[in-house]
C-alpha cells in the first residue's frame, strides 16, 4: 500500500510535469491558453461562467460592451484604475495579460446574455431612479443617463452596459467616481459629484431591476 | 459576559491591569515594528505573489486562514491559478504574550505558567509549494517552535528552552476542472498529512483553530488549546480524492496510514514517542458538504468522519493489544456574508468521538485513587468512552481591517477514571508531594479530579490588520468549566475561571 502511494504520487508528478493542459489551464500569462478557457477557469470564480455574477461583490459582465471591458482590463493592467475592488482582485489577474488575451476575454463576456438579478429592489427608489435615468435631474444639470448608456441600459462602446448590474456595485462605483481618485478622467466624475446618496441608490436600484418599459 | 468579572480583589485587579498594560505596549510596539520593517509592495505571501492578488481575495475579510469561495476554488483546483513564481517561499511569524488570570494555586508557578506575561517570539513557519504545473500544486508548511522543549538540569542548562523544527500542514494535489455553461466539476487527488487538511471550509477540524499558540505552559489555556473538534491522529499520511460538483456538492474520501518510509517527511521533526502510528491504511476519512452562493451570502452544511486504528504512543506496534480504535463523526456549517466593506462569518462544528482504548492501556490503567473517605476505591476504568465537542464562532470584519469575534466551546463526556489525574490517596488526602508515602499523587493545575472531560467557555477576540499581511489581536478566553468542574477541578482548589487567559499576538506573513 505504501509503495503504491509512492507510485501514485510519482505518477501524479509525472503527469503534471512537462505537460501543460491548455484546454483547462488557469495560467494568466500563457499566451497559448485561449481566452475562453481563462474566462471559465479563472474569471468565472467571481463573475460566473455566463458573466452573471451571483455575488454583488463582483460586477456582472454578461452582455457588457467589449470596448468597455478592454478599456477596464487595460486600466487595471496599467494601474490607471485603482478602486479597491480593482486593486484587490484585478491587478494580479490583469498584470500578465496580453492585448490579445484582453480582447478575447472582452469578446467572451460581451457575448454572454445578461440575466435579471434575483431579488427585489425598493419600488419607490426604482421609480425615482427611472426618472433620473431617463430624464436626468434638470435642476442640477445632470444629463439623462440613457444619453450615453442607452435606452435599454445596454451601453455603447466605452460607455458600459448598466442594466442588470448589481445595485451595490453601481453605488460603490459612483462613490469611486465622486471620490475622483480610483477612476479618474471619465465623464462620470462630474456626474457623480452632482448626485446625492439617495439619488445614487435610486438610479442603481432601477438599473439592477431594469424592468421592461410599458 | 466575562464570568470572572466582579470577582477580582482590588490588588489582583491592579496586578492584572498592570500586566495587561505591559502586554498591550509590547503588542503595539511589535505592530509598529512590523509595519516599518515590511516593504510597501510585493510584501505578500507565496500564493498572493502567484496570483498577484490581495489577501482578501482568498481570505474572508483578510482573516487568514478562513477562505472565501474564491479561495476555496483556488485550493480545490490544486493552487494552480496564476503562474509559477521564481522563489516559491513565504514565511510567517508570531509574537505573543499570554497571561493566565490566577497563578497562585500552584506548587511551581514557574513550571505551570512558563513565561506568563512575557513577550515571546513563539514560532515561525516557512511555506513552499504553490503552482507546480497546470494541474499540480502544493501547500507545504514547516514550523519552527522556539519553545518546543526544555533541557534537563543535568546538562547544565537548567531547563533552558530549546527550539525545534517540524512538519506542519502539507497538501500535495492534482486537480482538474471541467467547466462550461452547463457543468462545473472539479476533481482532485491529494496526498496530505492529516485528516481535514484538505478541507476548504473553516469549520473543518484542521482549520477552525487559527492563531498559532505558543508551547510554554502560560499558553495552555489560550483558545487554541481549548476544545476544538479534532481528529486523534495528525502528521500521518493520507491519499484523498474529491469532487466538487456545480459548486453545490462536495464529496471526499481518503485513507490514512503512518507517515513513515518514503512519506516520513510528512511527520518530520515529530519525536518518535509522539508520532502517530496507525494500523495499515484501513483508516478511512470521508467528507460531504452542500454549498450555495446566494447574493452576498455563502452557505455550507456538511458532515465528516474517520475511523482511526491508532497505536498507543511509543508502544510496540507488533502487539495488537496496543491498538485503540477511535471513531469520529462530525457535522459542521459555515455562513459567510461578504460585501465590501462588511464581512460576517459564522461557523459551527460538532464532533462526536467514540474511543475504544487498547487492551494494554486498560490493563495498565487500574485507577490508584480513592473516594473522599480514603478507603473506597474509585470506579474501575471504562474500556471505551465518548466525548462530544461543540464549537461555534461568529466574526465581523470591517474594511478587512478591524474585526471582532466571539466563540463558544463545549466539550462533554461521561466520567472515566482512566482520565483521572487527581484524587484522594489512602489517607483521604489530595496531595502533589505524597508526604504519607502512599505513592499516590495528584496533578495540580491540569489535574482532573472527576475523570470528566467537560470543558466549556467563551473566547472574545478583537483584531486589527494594519496591513494585509499583519494581524494584531487580543483574545480573552474565559472558562465556565474545566476538566469536569467549575470549582476545584484539580482537587487543590483551582477553579475553571482561574485559567482565564489573556492572549495578545502579532501575526505576520511575508
Amino acid at each position: 500500500m505504501k509503495t503504491s502511494l509512492l507510485l501514485l504520487a510519482a505518477a501524479i508528478a509525472a503527469l503534471g510535469f512537462g505537460c501543460t493542459n491548455l484546454e483547462r489551464s488557469r495560467s494568466f500569462a500563457n499566451q497559448n491558453v485561449r481566452p475562453a478557457v481563462t474566462a471559465v477557469q479563472v474569471c468565472s470564480n467571481c463573475h460566473a461562467v455566463d458573466g452573471n455574477a451571483e455575488s454583488p461583490n463582483f460586477p456582472r459582465l454578461a452582455g457588457q460592451q467589449p470596448a468597455y471591458l478592454v478599456a477596464q482590463l487595460t486600466n487595471f493592467r496599467s494601474h490607471q484604475r485603482s478602486d479597491p475592488e480593482g486593486f484587490f482582485y484585478m491587478y494580479g489577474i490583469s498584470q500578465k495579460l496580453s492585448d490579445e488575451q484582453i480582447k478575447g476575454l472582452a469578446e467572451y463576456f460581451s457575448q454572454q446574455v445578461a440575466k435579471p438579478v434575483r431579488g427585489k429592489v425598493d419600488a419607490l427608489k426604482m421609480a425615482e431612479g427611472k426618472v433620473i435615468y431617463e430624464q436626468g435631474i434638470p435642476t442640477k444639470e445632470v444629463a439623462p443617463c440613457l444619453a450615453c448608456h442607452g435606452p435599454k441600459g445596454e451601453g455603447m462602446a466605452t460607455f458600459p452596459r448598466l442594466a442588470y448590474q448589481h445595485q451595490s456595485y453601481l453605488i460603490s462605483q459612483l462613490d469611486v467616481f465622486q471620490d475622483n481618485k480610483g477612476r479618474p478622467n471619465t465623464p462620470m466624475t462630474q456626474v457623480a459629484h452632482l448626485l446625492s446618496p439617495r439619488e445614487m441608490q435610486a438610479v442603481a436600484a432601477y438599473l439592477q431591476a431594469f424592468p421592461p418599459g410599458p | 459576559m466575562l464570568p470572572s468579572q466582579g470577582r477580582f480583589s482590588s490588588s489582583a485587579a491592579r496586578a492584572w491591569l498592570t500586566g495587561v498594560g505591559r502586554v498591550a505596549r509590547c503588542a503595539l510596539l511589535a505592530a509598529v515594528a512590523a509595519m516599518l520593517a515590511a516593504p510597501a509592495a510585493q510584501a505578500v505571501p507565496l500564493f498572493a505573489r502567484q496570483t498577484g492578488q490581495n489577501c482578501v481575495s482568498c481570505h474572508a475579510g483578510g482573516q487568514f486562514p478562513e477562505l472565501t469561495q474564491y479561495g476555496r476554488l483556488f485550493k480545490l483546483t490544486a493552487y494552480t491559478m496564476g503562474d509559477r513564481v521564481n522563489v516559491p517561499l513565504s514565511a510567517m511569524g508570531v509574537l505573543s504574550v499570554s497571561r493566565v488570570r490566577d497563578t497562585s494555586k500552584s506548587d511551581a508557578p514557574a513550571d505551570d505558567f512558563q513565561k506568563n506575561g512575557a513577550p515571546l517570539l513563539a514560532m515561525g513557519s516557512v511555506f513552499t509549494g504553490g503552482k507546480i504545473t497546470d494541474n499540480v500544486g502544493a501547500f507545504v508548511q514547516v514550523t519552527y517552535d522556539n519553545y518546543a522543549g526544555r533541557s534537563t538540569t543535568s546538562d547544565g542548562n537548567n531547563g533552558k528552552f530549546l527550539g525545534h523544527t517540524g512538519a506542519d500542514n502539507m497538501d500535495f494535489r492534482y486537480a482538474d476542472r471541467f467547466i462550461g455553461p452547463t457543468h462545473d466539476v472539479i476533481f482532485g487527488v491529494s496526498l496530505n498529512n492529516g485528516p481535514s487538511v484538505t478541507d476548504p471550509w473553516n469549520s473543518a477540524a484542521a482549520w477552525m483553530q487559527y492563531v498559532p499558540v505558543p508551547t510554554p505552559t502560560s499558553s495552555q489555556f489560550v483558545d487554541g488549546r481549548a476544545p476544538y473538534p479534532a481528529y486523534p491522529a495528525s502528521r500521518i499520511s493520507g491519499l484523498n480524492t474529491y469532487v466538487y460538483w456545480n459548486q453545490m456538492v462536495y464529496a471526499e474520501v481518503g485513507a490514512y496510514g503512518t507517515a513513515n518510509k518514503g512519506l516520513s517527511f510528512m511527520s518530520t521533526g515529530t519525536r518518535d514517542s509522539a508520532t502517530s502510528r496507525l494500523a495499515g491504511f484501513n483508516n478511512p476519512y470521508w467528507r460531504v458538504a452542500l454549498t450555495r452562493q446566494w447574493g452576498a451570502h455563502n452557505f455550507m452544511v456538511g458532515t465528516s468522519g474517520m475511523v482511526t486504528h491508532l497505536y498507543d504512543n511509543g508502544s510496540d506496534i507488533s502487539d495488537p493489544n496496543n491498538l485503540s480504535r477511535i471513531r469520529n463523526t462530525g457535522v459542521d456549517a459555515q455562513y459567510q456574508y461578504i460585501l465590501d466593506p462588511h464581512t460576517v462569518t459564522a461557523q459551527i462544528a460538532y464532533m462526536r468521538q467514540q474511543q475504544t482504548y487498547s487492551v494494554n492501556q486498560i490493563a495498565n490503567a487500574a485507577p490508584v485513587y480513592f473516594q473522599a473517605d480514603g478507603v473506597t476505591p474509585v470506579d474501575p476504568v471504562n474500556p471505551s468512552d465518548t466525548t462530544k465537542t461543540l464549537r461555534a464562532k461568529l466574526s465581523y470584519v470591517y474594511q478587512a481591517k478591524y474585526g471582532a469575534s466571539l466563540a463558544y466551546f463545549d466539550r462533554s463526556g461521561r466520567p472515566n477514571t482512566l482520565n483521572q489525574t487527581a484524587g484522594y490517596d489512602s489517607t483521604g488526602l489530595i496531595t502533589s508531594n505524597d508526604p504519607n508515602g502512599t505513592n499516590i499523587t495528584s496533578t495540580r493545575v491540569t489535574g482532573n479530579l472527576t475523570g470528566n472531560p467537560s470543558t466549556r467557555g467563551f473566547t472574545y477576540e478583537a483584531f486589527w490588520l494594519p496591513v494585509q499581511y499583519v494581524r494584531v489581536g487580543v483574545q480573552y478566553t474565559a472558562y465556565n468549566k474545566f476538566n469536569g468542574a467549575s470549582d476545584n477541578y484539580d482537587g487543590f482548589g483551582r477553579n475553571a475561571r482561574d485559567n482565564n487567559t489573556l492572549f495578545l499576538y502579532v501575526w505576520g506573513a511575508y
